[in-house]
């Protein structure tokens, strides 16, 4: 018995595994050999690795096969990468001889985006590398210029550290800082002024002013030399840089990583009439196809033959299960709960409404709002003040020491460094960032942090979010002399048969079970029949469970609310359970941090309106909008934006997609489709509301914090400008200050790496 | 102080050596998981 659901389990795996084989599949995980055409390398993750000596047995397996030319495994991250000759060999073979060694395994497309990732943060690496090691080099050398009385260096001595310096901070010049110069590129040929501007002009002045004071002592651009300044500013700089990328790709790649799946497969009639195993890419409309309990429906179309309810929650918020008998509409996206059904096919791919619905959401994310980051809207003005206060320092000098006005005029815009000014924002949203994913709350998008203190109105979806994936019984009543506990106990034993959500709140409500049902059968719609024994040797009474008809309910029984399910024995009805959804246990609270926060809450849901208020009663949530389309939610939030509202939307489903685009600030929930949380902005893992109102409350620390550094940058410049136009600044005085105020700005921003609570 | 003329000198060699053999290290791919291999040490094998 057991040996045989082994068997079909394996049968059924295979059948999946087969599709594999279609090169429009296998070109999802799998590319071209670069100089062999007719090789190809695909990646697969595998499952059951723990030692180094089973990444040798895979690759031993994998050997093995026709047409596999070679195989490694990294041990670290359980990818095979597999170069092999699709003339002679199958993707599907190699699933089942991994089965047979005990592993198992997926495809992995997810590596294919994951390779140039490495490229890069191996490149970003070494730039870092470079400019730290530089840097510590370059202070070494500049050190003696800072403890030396007059006359203790010699001309040459001086000379010749100067020279020194001057060939390590080249490679950091030429090679760290290309990024930075890169991006100031791109920002003067859009006609714009970003941060990098400012940054990549004062590497340029700086070097340029020490390399002429280096080779010329008698320039009249300057006789000091700022290399140990210039090479710290970038090594901080870029520190910031590689955090920012290490956390964006690691949050990328398990975003990733969740995705991998074998394809979709369905089991479409054959010419001959017979059932047989497809990949879902291949429906065409005409199709008949043929969906048992717990499939997902692969495309849109209308029932032939069967009965079953359907879940559509993901499509349309809809949280009770939908009765489909011949004749009705089915959408792909659902899920077919309990009974067979046929279906003829008739939108496939990218006809369904699931597919217009990816389209929609696409097109709302072009129209997201933007806001402009806090340091690029000040770095116009930087710049532009700074051009000025140099000018008029060489204005200010010429009359009286024309040679001495130009390097002046160069100390004042090395002076006005950006240092502390770039630093103060990825310096605050980079500690926020860790401190909130040890929250559970994963940041997709730092910049997402700056809007997300700017929103006053948050607006959660109800299925799924506010609400557990499950029913909940909330109110029962028995027939006069039972007790409700045993009555929930005797339904349990036979909800225990069914799949069906309602009969799983049952189980769960009823805790362990004390009897036994034998012969239970389901009848469809209506609900389950079978026989009930109480204790280990009691004798089997039957009983019934489902609706109100079924069960021969009495009317008072039948009181207006959630959905119902009834118990009845040989003497008629028993009791009456009623369901609602289970709110999560946190929402109450969560809310009310939320209204304590002075923010509006809104509930936004696709499902009957009687159901949306009755939960946003229980959450304590005032504003409720029910039955909208996923058109309806998009046209919604616009409207609260139009009014100038900022909108921070936590959702999860499908149906969520377009609207979670177009917020200003986007939450999904961790078990959210991956299709909303890839549009999502933050993502909360373990289903925890009370992240939210954190993750606001945190953000809004962060602006607090961004702008004090920002005003400690400002304080700074308005006291060393001046100075510097005077004349009054010593080259190290300037290159303490700066110094001090970057290192200032990375403790104050480190504050934020401890969440309160 | 003479020596100075040779060591100062000899020292930005050896620091671009340094460089070179971080490149070497990094595009070898030591660093790309670095907590992985921290962790080799608690495994059974």
């Amino acid at each position: 018995m057991h040996i045989a659901t082994l068997d079909t389990g394996a049968a059924q795996l295979a059948l999946r595994w087969s599709a594999l084989d279609e090169r429009a599949e296998w070109e999802g995980f799998s590319r071209p050999l670069p100089g062999r055409t007719d090789l190809w390398e695909s990646y697969l993750a595998i499952e059951g690795m723990h030692c180094a000596a089973c990444s040798l047995t895979v690759e031993e397996v994998l050997q093995k096969l026709p047409g596999v030319e070679n195989v490694q495994v990294n041990g670290a991250s359980a990818v095979a990468r597999v170069a092999w000759s699709p003339g002679q060999g199958r993707p599907s073979a190699w699933l089942a001889a991994l089965q047979r060694a005990g592993y198992g395994a997926l495809p992995a497309g997810d590596m294919l985006a994951a390779a140039p990732r490495i490229q890069a943060q191996r490149m970003m690496l070494w730039r870092w590398l470079v400019a730290g090691f530089c840097m510590m080099q370059v202070m070494m050398y500049a050190f003696p210029a800072y403890i030396a009385e007059p006359g203790d260096i010699s001309s040459e001595a001086q000379g010749l550290l100067r020279w020194a310096s001057w060939v390590l901070t080249l490679p950091v010049v030429l090679f760290s800082c290309w990024p930075f110069f890169s991006s100031a590129l791109r920002d003067l040929r859009n006609r714009r002024v970003g941060m990098d501007v400012p940054v990549a002009l004062g590497i340029l002045i700086a070097f340029g002013a020490s390399s002429a004071a280096t080779f010329d002592p008698a320039s009249r651009w300057g006789a000091e030399v700022w290399y140990d300044s210039v090479t710290m500013f970038v090594f901080f700089l870029l520190s910031g840089r590689l955090l920012e990328q290490r956390l964006r790709d690691r949050t990328a790649g398990s975003l990733e990583a969740l995705m991998r799946s074998l394809p979709d497969g369905v089991e479409r009639q054959g010419a001959d009439g017979t059932f047989e195993r497809v990949a879902v890419r291949r429906l065409v409309p005409g199709d008949l196809i043929r969906l048992l309990p717990g499939d997902v429906i692969p495309a849109d179309g209308t029932v032939t033959a069967g009965e079953s309810q359907v879940d559509e929650a993901l499509l349309t918020g809809e949280s009770t299960p939908l009765q489909r008998r011949v004749g009705s509409a089915v959408i792909a996206g659902s899920h077919n709960l309990n009974g067979m059904l046929l279906v003829r096919v008739e939108r496939a791919g990218s006809e369904t409404r699931y597919a217009a619905m990816v389209a929609l959401m696409e097109q709302a994310s072009v129209q997201k709002p933007r806001l402009a980051r806090i340091a690029d809207r000040i770095a116009g003005p930087f710049v532009l003040l700074v051009l000025l206060a140099s000018v008029a320092a060489a204005l200010w000098w010429w009359p009286s020491d024309p040679v001495h006005a130009i390097s002046v005029a160069v100390a004042v815009l090395i002076v006005t460094c950006p240092c502390a000014l770039s630093l103060a924002t990825p310096a605050a949203t980079l500690a926020a960032a860790g401190a909130l994913a040890r929250r559970g709350v994963l940041v997709r998008r730092l910049e997402a942090l700056e809007s997300c203190a700017m929103v006053d109105t948050v607006v959660f979806d109800k299925t799924g979010t506010l609400t557990e994936d499950r029913m909940a019984v909330t109110v029962s009543w028995t027939r006069e002399g039972t007790p409700a506990a045993q009555a929930l106990s005797l339904a349990a034993a036979l909800a225990l048969h069914s799949l069906h959500p309602l009969s799983r709140a049952i189980v769960q409500a009823a805790g362990p079970v004390s009897g036994s049902a034998v012969d239970v059968t389901e009848v469809p719609g209506q609900g389950l029949q079978g026989h009930v024994a109480v204790g280990a040797g009691g004798k089997p009474y039957p009983m019934r469970l489902g609706s109100a008809a079924f069960c021969g309910a009495p009317a008072d029984a039948q009181a207006a609310g959630g959905p119902q399910v009834h118990l009845s024995d040989e003497q008629g009805w028993l009791a009456s359970f009623e369901m609602d959804e289970a709110l999560r246990p946190d929402a109450g609270p969560a809310v009310g941090a939320l209204h304590v926060l002075g923010l509006q809450v809104q509930l936004l849901s696709g499902d009957l309106m009687a159901a949306v208020t009755r939960l946003a009663a229980r959450a304590g949530i005032d504003k409720a909008y029910g039955q909208r389309t996923p058109e309806g939610k998009l046209a919604h939030v616009r409207e609260l934006q139009q009014q100038g509202r900022r909108v921070a939307m936590v959702g999860d489903g499908m149906n969520d997609g377009p609207v979670l685009a177009c917020a200003d600030v986007s939450v999904a929930m961790g078990q959210a489709v991956p299709l909303a949380q890839a549009q999502s902005d933050f993502i909360v893992l373990g289903g925890q509301l009370a992240a939210v109102s954190a993750l606001l409350q945190h953000a809004r620390r962060t602006r607090a914090i961004v702008r004090q550094n920002l005003l400690w940058a400002a304080l700074y410049n308005a006291v060393c400008v001046p100075l510097a136009i005077l004349g009054f600044m010593p080259p190290w005085l300037a290159g303490l200050g700066m110094a001090a105020s970057s290192l200032l700005v990375v403790l104050n921003s480190a504050r934020l790496a401890r969440m309160p609570g | 102080m003479d020596i100075l003329f040779l060591l100062i000198p000899l020292s930005v060699g050896l620091a671009l050596l340094i460089i070179v053999a971080l490149a070497w290290a990094v595009w070898r791919g030591q660093f790309d998981s670095v907590e992985a291999e921290g962790e080799r040490i608690l495994r059974s094998d």
